[in-house]
């Protein structure tokens, strides 16, 4: 007998894990799991390995210290080799686990995975993909950059928003009234050892239940689930027309996590590691920080969202969700697993699915927030400014210098809190042009206080001059006969339809 | 063993060759106070109104050598820094609000001298010098209007020249006589408007002709600019382009 049969026979007779390893992998599934529709769990778990592996690496080196955390960031980013690779691959590797768990978790949902006896998966599932995203926001934090800071910021104000005990809370997320190092550590504690600790053990408790109690089987239009013959049936069809879990189904699991784990490094080696962006300090004010992709959507949605509606959407919609999340397996645990006799089921993740997209996307662009450097940063385009008289030259400086650029874009640039002004003048007489900038109006402040009135004449000049060449400014006709002193006797005014001259 | 030789093949393409994700040198965001290049700052600070690349904007051409051979750095600074009293020109510098450090100003001062300042372009021949060195004579700047301005800008503000009146009100208003001196010396060669040689006919226009005109045009502000309605005439009909407003007598 060779040396390594010996090693082995002396560890199996003493651990004895032979047996249960065996009975896991080869136990019988049904045929029908043996599809491209159900990797996407193992490739969550792989990808949690990965993260736990990048993670590993990346706390050889870091230091949860405000005064050198976004200093060693740069060390890694530019000295360590290939240190900004690790830290991009840590950071995609939570892109595409914040993704594919959401996926797996919208899966199981529309395969009705979650209906009886698997009801304790799911919760421990959105247990699961709750720690998923505490580990997104806590790992962005320890970026300790200006996203970080002010992300901090925006926690911090949300939980300090519960009535009665936001203070304290607060106070125990920061580790004091205001962000510090203590913050730091803290963030540190939870990213390293609380969180992934519990995601560990939770992750565990779900891959077991998994496997004893058989991977949900395809859903079928009809066959109902019952309580007192589901596990019975269950056991029928995987004994009867079903194959070992490997690797009869096991292939796809390892094909499909190997993909995710190319295109992860692909996005890491093609867009570089996150940050970190600026130092976090608060008094550099021209920064506009952002969430992490996960949680894009809420600040848009935040956004968006009119002051009196804050509150109470933060401190409702969230234990609402999650309780939803948790009851939908004790109220829907039984009956039809299919998606083609589910139609509310379908349409809730097609409608999650629709607003999750177009509130990111918007994300992407913030059309609610001022450019704040517009004015002084976004010429205007030359063809706006061609054969301008000086006076209408000057109104462009005002519309420059007055900042209306932040909010309005010409050209395509700027900001687009309010209307693009390229064709205003085809809009708004010159008239209602004053009228617009000086009283405001329509979400847009008055400027009557701040424009003096050869600024105001200046700036409705040269916004007056914003149409196309085919198109006419608007124009008031009763202006052109104001001109003439008066109203002539036989003026267009008189002649109009359905009138007749009364002397 | 294969294994290994793959790995070590893959860590070397990938710390060997370039991959567009790695890192620029330098913090991706650097302190505001620590830019220093030159066409960051006027990107984010100047251009709005002075135009990409120093031309082509609504306000002064600095991309102009005419301009850059008659100002010295020390106006330039103080301009920048400060502001221009009397224009829309903001001050950017810390003592003036603005978010610009003494460096950067001098960053933007030296780099617009190195790109777009022409050593030799004032080359035998003396220009008026960028600031006036005495008061102007108004009323012989009015000879000096009719003689080299009318021509372009007309007359009176109600007879706008094709390129747009400078006697207007508002316009007066938003300007100071450094404005008017500064365009009339340098010009707008971006938009094909003429420096103090090419005003007139045979000759350029002396430093005096020039204090006088700048007086003179700096007097025609009326004492309350910036009504609407001045008179109903338009007053900044665009060149060339006659819009169908009501002009009958009857």
């Amino acid at each position: 007998m060779p040396w390594y049969r010996r090693t082995y026979d002396w560890l199996e007779r003493r651990l004895q894990l032979e047996g249960p390893i065996k009975d896991a992998v080869l136990h019988p599934v049904p045929k029908s799991t043996a599809s491209w529709w159900y990797v996407f769990g193992s490739a969550s778990a792989v990808l949690l390995v990965l993260q736990v592996v990048t993670g590993i690496l990346l706390a050889l080196v870091y230091s949860p210290s405000a005064s050198h955390a976004w200093n060693i960031l740069q060390m890694l980013n530019h000295q360590v080799p290939l240190g900004w690779f690790l830290r991009a691959m840590h950071g995609w590797g939570s892109n595409f686990m914040v993704a594919i768990v959401v996926i797996h978790m919208a899966q199981v949902f529309l395969f009705g995975a979650y209906k009886f006896p698997r009801e304790l998966t799911w919760i421990i599932g959105v247990f699961l993909l709750l720690l998923t995203l505490g580990m997104a926001f806590t790992g962005q934090v320890l970026r300790f950059d200006q996203d970080a800071y002010w992300g901090l910021a925006i926690g911090a104000s949300i939980l300090g928003r519960v009535p009665w005990i936001g203070g304290q809370l607060v106070h125990l997320m920061l580790g004091g009234p205001i962000i510090n190092g203590a913050t730091l550590t803290r963030f540190f504690a939870l990213h390293v050892f609380i969180l992934p600790g519990t995601l560990l053990v939770l992750t565990g408790l779900h891959v077991w239940m998994v496997v004893k109690l058989g991977i949900n089987e395809w859903p079928m239009p009809g066959r109902l689930v019952r309580r007192e013959t589901y596990i019975q049936e269950y056991n029928e069809l995987a004994h009867k027309d079903g194959l070992p879990f490997f690797p009869g189904a096991a292939w796809k699991d390892a094909y499909f996590a190997a993909a995710i784990l190319l295109a992860v490094a692909l996005c890491a080696a093609y867009f570089g590691p996150y940050g970190p962006t600026g130092t976090p300090d608060p008094t550099i004010i021209n920064t506009v920080p952002k969430p992490d992709p996960p949680f894009l959507w809420i600040y848009t949605v935040l956004s968006y969202l009119p002051p009196e509606m804050e509150t109470p959407f933060l401190l409702i919609v969230p234990p609402l969700a999650i309780a939803v999340l948790l009851g939908l397996p004790f109220v829907a645990g039984v009956g039809e697993k299919s998606w083609w006799r589910r139609p509310v089921a379908v349409f809730s993740v097609m409608f999650l699915a629709v607003c999750w997209a177009s509130f990111t996307h918007l994300a992407t662009y913030t059309p609610w927030s001022p450019k704040m450097n517009a004015w002084s940063g976004a010429p205007i385009p030359t063809a706006f400014l061609e054969r301008r008289t000086p006076l209408e030259r000057q109104g462009a400086n005002v519309f420059q210098e007055k900042q209306c650029r932040n909010c309005h874009s010409i050209g395509g640039s700027g900001g687009l809190r309010g209307p693009a002004l390229d064709d205003v003048a085809t809009r708004l007489t010159e008239d209602q042009l004053i009228r617009q900038v000086l009283l405001g109006g329509g979400n847009m402040p008055a400027y009557g206080s701040t424009l003096s009135p050869p600024e105001t004449t200046a700036l409705v000049r040269f916004l007056n001059t914003l149409h196309p060449n085919y198109q006419p400014a608007a124009s008031d006709a009763s202006r052109a006969v104001a001109g003439q002193g008066g109203v002539p006797s036989a003026s267009t005014v008189e002649r109009g339809n359905g009138q007749h001259k009364t002397q | 063993m294969k294994g290994l030789g793959l790995v070590l093949l893959a860590a070397t393409a990938l710390s060997g060759c370039h991959m567009p994700g790695r890192p620029a040198p330098g913090p991706e965001v650097p302190r505001p106070e620590s830019v220093m290049s030159f066409a960051q700052l006027y990107g984010e600070n100047c251009s709005g109104c002075h135009g990409a690349d120093g031309r082509n904007g609504s306000a002064m051409e600095l991309g102009n050598p005419v301009y850059l051979a008659i100002i010295d750095d020390a106006a330039l600074r103080n301009i920048i820094a400060n502001g221009e009293k009397g224009t829309l020109m903001p001050g950017f510098g810390n003592a003036a609000g603005g978010s610009l450090t003494d460096k950067q100003i001098d960053a933007l001062v030296s780099g617009m001298r190195a790109r777009w300042a022409k050593p030799n372009v004032l080359a035998g021949m003396t220009a008026p010098p960028w600031k006036a060195s005495q008061p102007g004579d108004a009323t012989h700047g009015a000879a000096v209007y009719t003689q080299a301005c009318a021509r372009c800008h007309g007359n009176t503000s109600q007879q706008p020249g094709a390129a747009g009146s400078i006697l207007d009100g508002s316009f007066l208003a938003l300007v100071n006589d450094q404005t008017i001196r500064t365009i009339v010396i340098a010009g707008r060669d971006d938009i094909g408007q003429p420096d103090w040689r090419n005003v007139l006919l045979g000759r350029a226009l002396t430093d005096a002709e020039i204090t006088d005109l700048t007086a003179w045009l700096i007097a025609q502000t009326p004492p309350h600019p910036g009504h609407p309605y001045p008179s109903t005439q338009p007053t900044a009909e665009r060149p060339g382009e006659q819009q169908p407003l009501a002009t009958h007598t009857q």
